[in-house]
């Protein structure tokens, strides 16, 4: 049987008639945000403590760091560096307080690749908030972010768009198709 | 009088005011709303994953470009909506697409306008999460292919694929009620 030739169009013309949502959403966000520190100088300051955190380096504070390098697999190291007293608030989507936070090292072996970045639970899965760095010469890529204890999905983002999953990490569900790993950082 | 751009606001907000905050609030409301309804199903998850996508976005609007506060935020709440749709089928069975649901798809009439638009809710609704979602993302927000893939970590064949399917099913699933 034949279907008009505009179904899909009308379909697509419905679905993209706006919507009109319950302005209170405003009231009820805007409450949660009323709650939370503003943005300041003092702020901004652990903000700029945080990127420090972030900021690809390299970072030997583990024999497993090396192990990794040495494997040519990527792979995540826990550093076990306590950073509670450089910051004055926790981390947005830390699943605790700042006194556990724990510096974790991400390890990503890409020789051909131009860029590598996390993506994860703990940055809203935003590729291009955490930029690995690379190590000089062997195609091993590393950054080091501050997580509190708590189950943490992440994947790996070559070259702007193509999505890795940790070799070394367990998997996790995702049913859309994206390479999922996890990391569990204990409590103190 | 023209609007103070995204980038303004996002910086008024870095720098103390948290009211600037709701400009932006109030500015994309409706504009992610109408994504969190059609990919969620219901008022009050898509209330629920909007909310939190806003308060998110406030508590991670250090690492936003200031520039690209929509597109940015828009991509919280595709993640939202992955999250919020995950927790859902674990709670409740969920109907799964088959010829035989297919071939008993309901009729609705064609000229009443909202019973047409119920079909349409209806038969997103049968569809995979994944089709749903890249469905939405290319058709209803017209991202590239690019985009998609930036934005959802998933092949662009897989996306193209995705899309060909939902747009097959939803062919199906409304001919009864565009026939005649």
């Amino acid at each position: 049987m034949a279907e008009r030739p505009d179904t899909l169009a009308r379909v697509i013309d419905a679905l993209k008639r706006p919507v009109r949502m319950d302005p209170r959403v405003d009231e009820r966000v805007m409450a949660a945000v009323d709650a939370l520190p503003p943005y300041s100088a003092r702020r901004a300051a652990g903000g700029a403590v945080l990127a420090w955190l972030r900021r690809p380096r390299t970072i030997r504070v583990s024999p497993l760091g090396a192990l990794a390098a040495a494997a040519v697999l990527a792979g995540i190291v826990v550093a076990g560096t306590r950073v509670t007293s450089l910051l004055h608030e926790p981390e947005p989507f830390a699943g605790g307080p700042a006194a556990s936070l724990q510096l974790v090292q991400f390890v990503f072996v890409a020789p051909e690749a131009a860029s590598v970045a996390l993506a994860g639970d703990f940055n809203d899965w935003d590729a291009s908030a955490t930029p690995l760095a690379r190590q000089q010469g062997d195609g091993v890529w590393w950054v080091s972010v501050p997580l509190s204890p708590g189950r943490y999905r992440y994947s790996f983002v070559v070259d702007g768009g193509i999505w890795r999953g940790d070799p070394l990490a367990p998997r996790a569900e995702d049913e859309f198709g994206r390479p999922n790993s996890v990391v569990t950082i204990g409590g103190s | 009088m023209r609007e103070e751009p995204d980038g303004h606001l996002v910086r008024r907000v870095l720098a103390g005011e948290r009211r600037a905050y709701a400009r932006l609030v109030e500015r994309y409301r409706d504009r992610l709303g109408r994504y969190a309804l059609r990919m969620l199903g219901n008022v009050a998850d898509a209330e629920d994953a909007l909310q939190d996508t806003f308060i998110r976005g406030y508590r991670s609007l250090a690492r936003c470009d200031p520039d690209r506060f929509g597109r940015w935020v828009f991509g919280i709440l595709v993640n939202r909506c992955r999250t919020y749709g995950a927790e859902r089928a674990r709670r409740q069975a969920v109907l799964v697409s088959d010829d035989g649901a297919i071939a008993g798809a309901a009729v609705f009439p064609s000229d009443d306008r909202n019973a047409w638009h119920e079909a349409i809710e209806w038969a997103l609704r049968r569809l995979p999460p994944e089709q749903r979602e890249a469905f939405l993302l290319k058709h209803v927000e017209e991202l590239s292919y690019d985009e998609m893939q930036q934005l959802t970590g998933t092949r662009i064949s897989a996306l193209k694929m995705r899309v060909f399917r939902a747009r097959e099913a939803l062919r199906e699933l409304l001919e009864e009620t565009v026939r005649g």
